[in-house]
């Protein structure tokens, strides 16, 4: 279960100018949840995405991730936190361009130092679901689009987290492959994980498998 | 915590260096470059300071040269005799011998007479005289050093040599040997014969020696003994070993004094460059740092990684300068740089840079470069690692 308290964010510009990016937000999303925030460009979707993850701090309010205060968690703890919990998917898809697929995707595991034995079992399940294991050596700079999507998602799922995070998933994707990467999603939810999506993209509107919607606008929610 | 490496980490840390091409060129082409030039030039000292300080120790205590106005004169054989009285000398010779020009080559060389029956003050000397017989009369011989070898073939001299005495006339003197002297520095250029053939090319009569060497057993009685030779012969000049160390060492400490201010300036300019590389985080470093925060390493595990990278790029410039300096004074015999350290003038020609292993150098250019480096790339990666990582988010 994920909840955020009463959270503001501000991002400083300068010494006297600032950025209320998020304003007195609460919001819980439970197990099992799939969560859509929509909204215009600037209203603080991706803001709460890396609160969640821990990636930044709240300037005033909290955020707990099954019991444990993720906002309070230092730098170090933050790190195992995600590694342990979170699956993250960017807009950019954030991978290592001159690294092959298979190295790409092993990212999250390597502070682990698993067995050759063990990742690679990993890696080979997690290439199959994503269908992207004929590429595996191909460096990622060689793919299209949507196989480094596809790359992007098998690697915020290695580790086999319970949440995912999407950040714009389908922002640079055509109709047909983000259609695709909507059926993924309902896989993921048929594996029980909870599902944040920041998007504007309205393919994601309405969907069957989708708990909630909510929009945001000026770093708020509007329930 | 586990006590396994993580080759995980390794694997990335190559393929991170690789993948940075130009930037991984850069450094280590400045790397191998400095750490080139300090083990040559350590290597070059060290092979000379060795090569000295066993010319030296091989050395008579005492020396003792006439002199006539202030300039070196003939000293009487005679003397021999008074000094051996003198209490704590264990030993006194007379020598015979004087440098050589030969004009084909314009080079230096010395000749130095021995006596068959003689002590000899050398350990080297007196393996040639037990070995040759260079005193037959009429066909006189004599054992030379590589370094004479070469310039004499030069000339197409193989069996013998002529020499040209002073008075015009010339003595042939047969070549006996090449002989291999206790080291390389004074061997070189030196030619070995009898006392009376010396004498005969230098046109000095049988009584006279060019100077005295004295041994002292107990090197705390050197003192005494130079006072009373001091007391016998207020003219001559007497040179202590100690003496002659010194002047040898202050003159080969100021060249290496100069070296060593040229490094201090190369070394830093070495970590500006480094500095200016790494500290610069490109933009693309930084996101790849955030991205791996975001997919849970942490500052540790980064901070390993880039440990990984710095090292494994820092220890082989390290290794590859250490070996091309090797190659470099050993095989090659460091050309450009040494002539700097022996100066023509002030010691012998040619000789070899003996192979001194020197661990103390390679751990001291290892201590001044590698960790070093590594830390001027932890620094800033690790302040970077430390900033909030929801930068890649944007
Ligand atoms: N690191 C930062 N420094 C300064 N301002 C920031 C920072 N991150 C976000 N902001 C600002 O906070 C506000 C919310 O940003 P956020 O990225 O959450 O919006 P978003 O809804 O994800 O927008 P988009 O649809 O463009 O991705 C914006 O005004 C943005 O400019
Ligand atoms: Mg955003």
């Amino acid at each position: 279960m994920i909840e955020l308290k009463n959270i503001t964010k501000l991002y400083a510009l300068s010494k006297v100018d600032e950025v209320r990016a998020l304003d007195d937000v609460s919001l819980t999303v439970k197990e099992g949840e799939v969560v859509v925030l929509k909204g215009a460009s600037g209203s603080g979707k991706s803001t709460i995405l890396s609160l969640i993850a821990a990636l930044s701090k709240p300037t005033s309010g909290e955020v707990v991730v099954d019991g444990k205060k993720v906002s309070k968690l230092s730098d170090n703890f933050a790190s195992i936190f995600r590694r342990d919990s979170i699956g993250f998917i960017f807009q950019k898809y954030n991978l290592i361009p001159s690294l092959s697929v298979r190295e790409n995707i092993l990212l999250p595991l390597v502070p682990l130092n698993p067995h050759a034995k063990d990742a690679q079992k990993k890696l080979s399940e997690v290439m199959e679901i994503f269908h992207i294991t004929h590429k595996a050596d191909t460096l990622v700079k060689n793919l299209s689009g949507g196989e480094q999507q596809r790359v992007a998602i098998a690697r915020a799922n290695v580790n086999n987290p319970k949440i995912i995070l999407a950040d714009e998933p389908t922002a640079n994707l055509d109709e047909k492959l983000s259609l695709s990467f909507i059926e993924i999603l309902r896989e993921l939810k048929s594996l029980n994980k909870t599902i944040i999506i920041a998007t504007h993209d309205p393919l994601f509107f309405n969907l069957d498998f989708v708990t909630r919607e909510i929009a945001m606008h000026n770093g708020t929610l509007q329930l | 915590m586990k006590s396994k490496i993580n080759i995980y980490f390794i694997e990335f840390a190559i393929n991170a260096i690789l993948r940075q091409k130009y930037k991984s060129l850069f450094i280590a082409v400045v790397f191998v470059l400095l750490t080139f030039l300090l083990t040559s030039v350590f290597f070059i000292t060290n092979s000379i300071k060795y090569e000295l300080n066993s010319t030296l120790d091989s050395l008579p205590e005492i020396l003792i040269q006439k002199t006539k106005a202030q300039r070196h004169d003939d000293i009487n054989v005679a003397e021999v005799d008074k000094i051996l009285a003198i209490e704590g000398v264990s030993d006194a010779n007379a020598r015979v011998w004087g440098y050589y020009y030969f004009e084909n080559i314009g080079v230096y060389f010395s000749i130095v007479g021995v006596e068959r029956f003689e002590n000899q003050y050398k350990n080297s000397l007196s393996k040639i005289v037990d070995t040759y017989e260079l005193d037959d009369a009429k066909n006189p011989s004599m054992v030379i050093g590589s370094g004479v070898q070469k310039s004499m073939q030069k000339s197409y001299y193989k069996e013998y040599f002529n020499f040209i005495k002073s008075d015009g006339t010339l003595k042939k003197v047969s070549i006996a040997g090449v002989f291999d002297a206790d080291t390389n520095l004074e061997s070189n250029d030196m030619i070995v014969m009898s006392k009376e053939t010396a004498r005969e090319i230098f046109h000095m009569p049988e009584s006279s020696a060019t100077d005295i060497v004295v041994k002292v057993a107990n090197p705390n009685e050197v003192a005494t003994v130079l006072a009373k030779l001091k007391l016998l012969y207020p003219e001559s000049r007497i040179i202590t070993k100690n003496d002659l160390k010194v002047s040898y060492q202050n003159i080969f400490n100021y060249k290496s004094g100069l070296f060593l201010a040229l490094f201090v300036i190369s070394l830093f300019t070495f970590f500006i460059i480094i500095y200016d590389k790494v500290s610069g985080l490109s933009s693309e470093e930084k996101r790849e740092v955030g991205i791996l925060k975001a997919l849970g390493w942490r500052v540790d595990d980064i901070l390993v990684e880039k440990f990984y990278e710095s090292f494994l790029i820092s220890f082989f410039s390290y290794s590859i300068g250490v070996g091309l300096a090797m190659a470099f004074v050993y095989i090659f015999q460091a050309p450009l740089l040494r002539d700097i350290f022996i100066g023509y003038s002030e010691l012998k020609p040619s000789f070899e840079l003996p192979f001194v292993l020197d661990v103390q150098t390679l751990f001291l250019v290892f201590f001044l470069s590698v960790p070093i480096y590594i830390a001027a790339t932890l620094i800033p990666s690790w302040r970077i690692a430390t900033l909030d990582a929801d930068e890649v988010m944007r």
